[in-house]
């Protein structure tokens, strides 16, 4: 794919003068839950090596798990034969990931608020929640079924 | 006593403690499991206070939260008390942004224990 666009929100252009060595993954999993653990520990050696600690890998964390289920469970609904593509790049200071699903989407404002009282013991709407919460920006696609999560490091 | 796989269990003067065995508390099956081992602990132990101590936890899920939810609310149908203890700042975020800590009672370091 070109892009060599400078439209182009890609982290490849924020981080161009960082000196630390990036990493990426494009890749697709089967829809078994076990899947997101075991796409998730080598992804976090690389945060880890990369100095992201604390508050940051936890919210990285989060968010990817949770997108991750997310695809498996209500986007594939567990169907082995479909894939959730995971794009990822990192680097020491920016971590950008786009997670799609082969699903029919979901509207995320149409979910409920899972912090009003009333819904607080309902886990409806909490994984999208925390998704939100934990990195800076998380956007969805019009279908639903991809969302791009960015994240800048909070200190060095 | 059972043994249990994911978690651990102290008792000591009507108090039980339990920790968690996982430090990352990720995966499904994992989380399936500590769920039953949780309830199982809560029948074995009625109407006593329980202290859940999150001092190994590094990570904890949406999937696994449901199943504190779980746990709080058969503690409380049974008229015992559960308690959360020592969360690193990063996992006491997870109960305020989901405004969880208004549905637990969460030890800050401060506060005394039972």
């Amino acid at each position: 794919m070109n892009s060599s666009g400078n439209s182009e929100s890609s982290i490849d252009d924020e981080s161009r003068d960082e000196p630390v060595e990036g990493w990426s993954v494009d890749q697709y999993i089967a829809s078994v839950p076990d899947n997101c653990a075991r796409f998730m520990e080598p992804f976090l050696d690389e945060l880890a090596r990369r100095g992201w600690s604390g508050r940051d890998e936890f919210g990285i964390r989060m968010a990817m798990e949770e997108a991750i289920m997310n695809a498996i469970d209500h986007g594939n609904r567990r169907d082995p034969s479909k894939t959730v593509h995971i794009v990822i790049r990192l680097t020491s200071a920016r971590f950008f990931a786009k997670i799609t699903d082969q699903g029919d989407g979901f509207d995320p404002l149409k979910l409920p608020d899972p912090t009003l009282e009333e819904n607080l013991e309902n886990s409806r709407g909490r994984g999208v929640m925390l998704i939100k919460r934990f990195v800076d920006s998380a956007t969805y696609n019009q279908k639903g079924n991809s969302v791009e999560l960015r994240k800048v490091r909070s200190r060095i | 006593m059972e043994p249990y796989e994911c978690i651990d269990l102290v008792n000591m003067e009507n108090v039980a403690t339990i920790t968690f065995k996982d430090k990352r508390i990720m995966d499904p099956a994992k989380i399936e499991q500590m769920g039953k081992e949780l309830l199982s602990l809560v029948e074995s132990h009625p109407s006593e206070k329980l202290i859940v101590n999150f001092e190994n936890v590094r990570f904890f899920s949406s999937a696994a939260i449901n199943k504190l939810l779980v746990l709080e609310k058969r503690v409380r149908a049974q008229g015992g008390s559960l308690r959360l203890s020592n969360l690193r700042p990063e996992v006491r975020d997870l109960f305020s942004y989901t405004k969880l800590d208004s549905v637990f009672t969460i030890e800050d370091e401060s506060s005394p224990s039972f």
